[in-house]
């Protein structure tokens, strides 16, 4: 069995971000990078999966500038076997329609039995290169798997995917399949420090993307802007102690605490 | 172009129809003021959605298109992608609004494949500018918005749940229903059925105060914290967000989110809470919001009545101090 497990490099989310001076991108104020934390359940998930079936092999894409070797040198260092860069330029943004196209290409004819990504990215939010991907290849797709269970006897897999409300729709499906993987499946292990010092010297695959085809990316970007106020959002000056008496007031006169407080 | 329409897909579960089908309505309804010669059409896929079909016609007074699949009693992916591919063609559709949802942004991307056309998910608003149509849409975190563009010929938009506000009340004159039986099976995937998982969200559900976790707690030891923050109030209660619950600090019947529970308590206390939509989604209709997070960037300062930038982890220490201190004066 072989897996392919599509990782994506993003900025730490606590680097400040803001609009760029074009309005139609944004800039980070510092270079900190992390792997997207949704890609991890969906690397931890086919790291027990091999352990369930030994002998399973798990290579890693990842689709971005050179930067983002450190996300494949990560999942190596978590456990994953291989790893496959498809090297974009940097900066600016990126269509899912690429990403997914360039994976897709990248995927055919590797005969992967299973692909497995996280269900969003935490940078774009789009939630889309997964079952964009597995449309290209003609797989079936299931996303925000929260559980699953492999049916070796039938080459299939029994999924379920959450839906809101605390349902969830359960199905099987036919091998090779599609799965984005929900937060909250698994516990991602931390890379073991002797694996990531293997994961260095590890070599890794290094695909253009522009020999990868260059595919329709349907959507562009007209304008980035802050989002707006929904609320007053008064902001409380002062030292902590004089905002913890602002809050304190604030919240007696409106009757929510649970005894009567005299100002401070 | 002529003949062209703006499709609405109906999200229903378990026979039922989701409210958000209502607010894609809205969406579609102020979609068609940029587009005045486009038509509404609602499509229902299923089988025996006969009654739902008429109940959706005669709400909105729009033509509903009910495409009877025998066998098909909830929802399976592949057979959407199959009959929605075809439809849409048949409508002509230039735009097709589903939801941003579990569902919606299941079968959306895959179905856009199929079609040669685009997707955009998470949209909030329709702005116009220089006479393009764009779709506004959150990005890192909701710290950031974009306005997505599409020259395709057809775009399928996932809008997020209570982005529209849908109509109130029912129109004068029903929608017409046409409907017509389609034959398709799913053949590299078999739907068995929705499961129930029994979540008690009645601690979250009931509460008057809410005082939330987030990722910026940073440390499990500092959750002890937040329960003493609770404590503070009368008929309070502890609530997470999903990051917080993924980790295991905290149980997912206290998750407050689209994927949790949407609460409404009179006062909510997000703290070190980024404010990214999948959260906010679930604590938005709170009648007092107060933000307490070292990021004065955190989006979840847009939808607060106060912001408090501080470490958490020293200030709500400093806040139970003080209301004690207060308290003891005003006894003495």
């Amino acid at each position: 069995m072989k897996l392919l497990v599509c990782v994506k490099q993003i900025h730490d989310p606590d680097v400040p971000v803001r609009v760029n001076t074009d309005s139609n991108w944004v800039e980070f104020d510092g270079d900190a990078y992390v792997m997207n934390r949704f890609d991890g359940f969906a690397l931890e998930e086919a790291l027990q999966l091999r352990e369930a079936f030994p002998g399973l092999r798990i290579d890693v894409v990842t689709v971005g500038p050179e930067r983002a070797d450190a996300v494949l040198r990560r999942s190596l260092g978590m456990g994953a076997d291989h790893g496959i860069h498809i090297l974009t330029e940097s900066g600016g943004y990126q269509s899912p329609f690429a990403t997914a196209a360039w994976i897709a290409a990248y995927a055919t004819g590797c005969n992967y039995d299973l692909i497995l990504t996280g269900v969003m990215s935490g940078d774009d939010m789009n939630g889309q290169v997964g079952p964009l991907a597995a449309e290209i290849l003609h797989l079936p797709c299931a996303t925000a798997v929260i559980f699953r269970r492999m049916m070796p006897e039938s080459g299939r897999i029994y999924v379920e995917r959450e839906l809101e409300g605390g349902l969830r729709d359960a199905l099987e499906m036919e091998l090779p399949a599609l799965l984005t993987v929900q937060s909250g499946i698994n516990r991602p292990r931390y890379p073991s420090l002797s694996k990531m010092l293997r994961a260095n010297k590890h070599a890794v695959d290094v695909i253009p993307s522009g020999s990868l085809g260059s595919p329709s990316i349907h959507l562009s970007v007209s304008q980035t802007l802050l989002p707006q106020k929904m609320r007053a959002g008064r902001v409380l000056e002062g030292n902590p102690r004089e905002k913890a008496c602002r809050l304190l007031d604030i919240l007696q006169t409106r009757s929510m605490l649970a005894s009567e407080n005299s100002a401070c | 172009m002529l003949n062209q329409s703006i499709v609405v897909i109906a999200e229903h579960v378990e026979g039922q129809v989701r409210p958000v089908t209502y607010e894609l309505l809205a969406f579609a309804a102020a979609l068609q003021k940029e587009m005045p010669s486009a038509k509404i059409k609602i499509v229902v896929i299923g089988d025996a959605m006969d009654a739902m079909a008429d109940n959706i016609a005669r709400k909105t007074g729009q033509g509903v298109f009910y495409i009877h699949v025998p066998g098909l009693s909830g929802y399976n992916a592949e057979v959407y992608k199959i009959i929605l591919a075809g439809v849409l063609e048949e409508l002509q559709a230039s735009h097709v609004c589903t939801a941003h949802s579990s569902r919606g942004l299941d079968f959306a991307p895959g179905l856009a494949v199929r079609l040669g056309c685009a997707c955009i998910t998470g949209i909030e608003a329709i702005v116009k500018r220089n006479q393009k149509i764009s779709f506004r849409r959150a990005i890192c975190g909701g710290k950031i918005m974009a306005d997505i563009q599409t020259d395709s010929r057809m775009a399928l938009l996932c809008v997020l749940p209570g982005s529209f506000a849908p109509d109130s009340g029912e129109s004068a004159a029903a929608g017409t229903v046409m409907k017509r039986a389609l034959e398709c099976a799913p053949q590299k995937s078999l739907s068995t059925g929705v499961i129930h998982k029994s979540l008690d969200a009645a601690a979250v559900a009931e509460a008057d105060v809410i005082v939330a976790a987030g990722r910026g707690i940073g440390d499990k030891d500092h959750l002890d914290l937040i329960f003493r923050l609770a404590a503070l109030f009368p008929r309070s209660a502890v609530g997470g967000s999903r990051i917080v619950c993924d980790s295991g600090w905290l149980d997912y019947d206290r998750q407050i989110g689209v994927t949790g529970s949407t609460v409404a308590p009179s006062l909510y206390i997000a703290c070190g809470i980024s404010g990214a939509v999948q959260h906010v989604s679930g604590m938005r209709g709170s009648g007092f919001v107060v933000a307490i997070n070292s990021d004065p960037n955190a989006a979840i300062f847009n939808v607060s009545d106060v912001c408090i930038v501080e470490d958490l982890a020293t200030f709500i220490p400093i806040l139970i101090e003080t209301h004690e201190k207060r308290r003891a004066e005003k006894e003495a």
